[in-house]
C-alpha cells in the first residue's frame, strides 16, 4: 500500500461517510447534537462496510 | 376521515387487495409477482396514512417496506430460479402501474410537506420504491441471468 493508494481509499472512506452522513440527517426527526455524533459514527462504520462490500464485489 | 386516508384506504383495498388474492391463488408464476407486487402498493399507502393521520413515523414503515420488500423478492428470485425459469413471470405492464401509484403519492405527499428534510425523506422512500420494484420485477423475469449461475 503507498502513498496513492492510501489517498485513494481515505477519499473513497470519505465519499461514504458523507453520503451516509447525509442520508442519517436526512431521516432522523430531530436534529440535536447526540444524533449529529451518533450519525457521524454509524456513517463511519458504514463507509468501512462500504467500502468493503465494494471491493468484495469488484474484486479489487 | 380526509382525502389523504381516503387515497390511502383505496390503495390498501384495491392494490394490496388484489396483491393478497394474486398470492393466495393461481400459479407460481402468478404468486411471485403479486409477493413483489404487495409491498409496492402497501408503502405508498403508508406514505398516505402518514400524512392522513399526521404522524410522521410512520414513513419509517414505509422507508423499510421499500427496502426490504426488493430485497425479499430477490430472494424468491433466486430460491424459485429453476421453477421460474421454464416460463418465467413478466408483468411489466402491473410493474409499471405501481411505479406510477408511487410516483403520483411521493410528489404530491412532497407537494404537502413542502421544502424541509421530511420531503427529501420522501424522495428518499420514492425513489428506493420505484427503484427497487423494477429492479425486483427484472429479477422476477429472468433479466440478470449471471446471478443464477452463482
Amino acid at each position: 500500500m503507498n502513498g496513492r493508494t492510501t489517498l485513494l481509499a481515505t477519499a473513497e472512506l470519505l465519499g461514504w461517510w458523507a453520503a451516509l452522513a447525509v442520508l442519517w440527517l436526512v431521516f432522523i426527526s430531530t436534529v440535536d447534537t447526540l444524533e449529529l455524533v451518533v450519525g457521524a459514527g454509524a456513517a463511519g462504520l458504514g463507509a468501512l462496510a462500504a467500502r468493503a462490500a465494494r471491493r468484495a464485489v469488484t474484486g479489487r | 376521515m380526509n382525502g389523504w386516508i381516503l387515497a390511502a384506504a383505496v390503495t390498501l383495498g384495491g392494490g394490496v387487495g388484489a396483491t393478497v388474492w394474486g398470492v393466495a391463488t393461481g400459479p407460481l408464476r402468478r404468486r411471485a409477482v403479486a409477493q413483489n407486487l404487495c409491498t409496492a402498493f402497501a408503502c405508498p399507502a403508508l406514505l398516505l396514512l402518514s400524512q392522513g393521520y399526521d404522524r410522521p413515523s410512520y414513513v419509517d414503515l414505509a422507508l423499510v417496506l421499500a427496502l426490504l420488500g426488493p430485497v425479499g423478492t430477490l430472494v424468491f428470485a433466486r430460491l424459485l430460479a429453476d421453477e421460474l425459469a421454464e416460463d418465467p413471470p413478466s408483468a411489466w405492464g402491473l410493474t409499471y402501474a405501481a411505479a406510477a401509484v408511487g410516483a403520483v403519492v411521493v410528489p404530491a405527499l412532497c407537494v404537502a410537506v413542502g421544502p424541509s428534510r421530511a420531503m427529501a425523506k420522501l424522495l428518499v422512500v420514492g425513489v428506493l420504491l420505484i427503484g427497487g420494484n423494477v429492479v425486483a420485477s427484472r429479477a422476477l423475469s429472468g433479466g440478470f441471468p449471471e446471478v443464477r449461475r452463482g
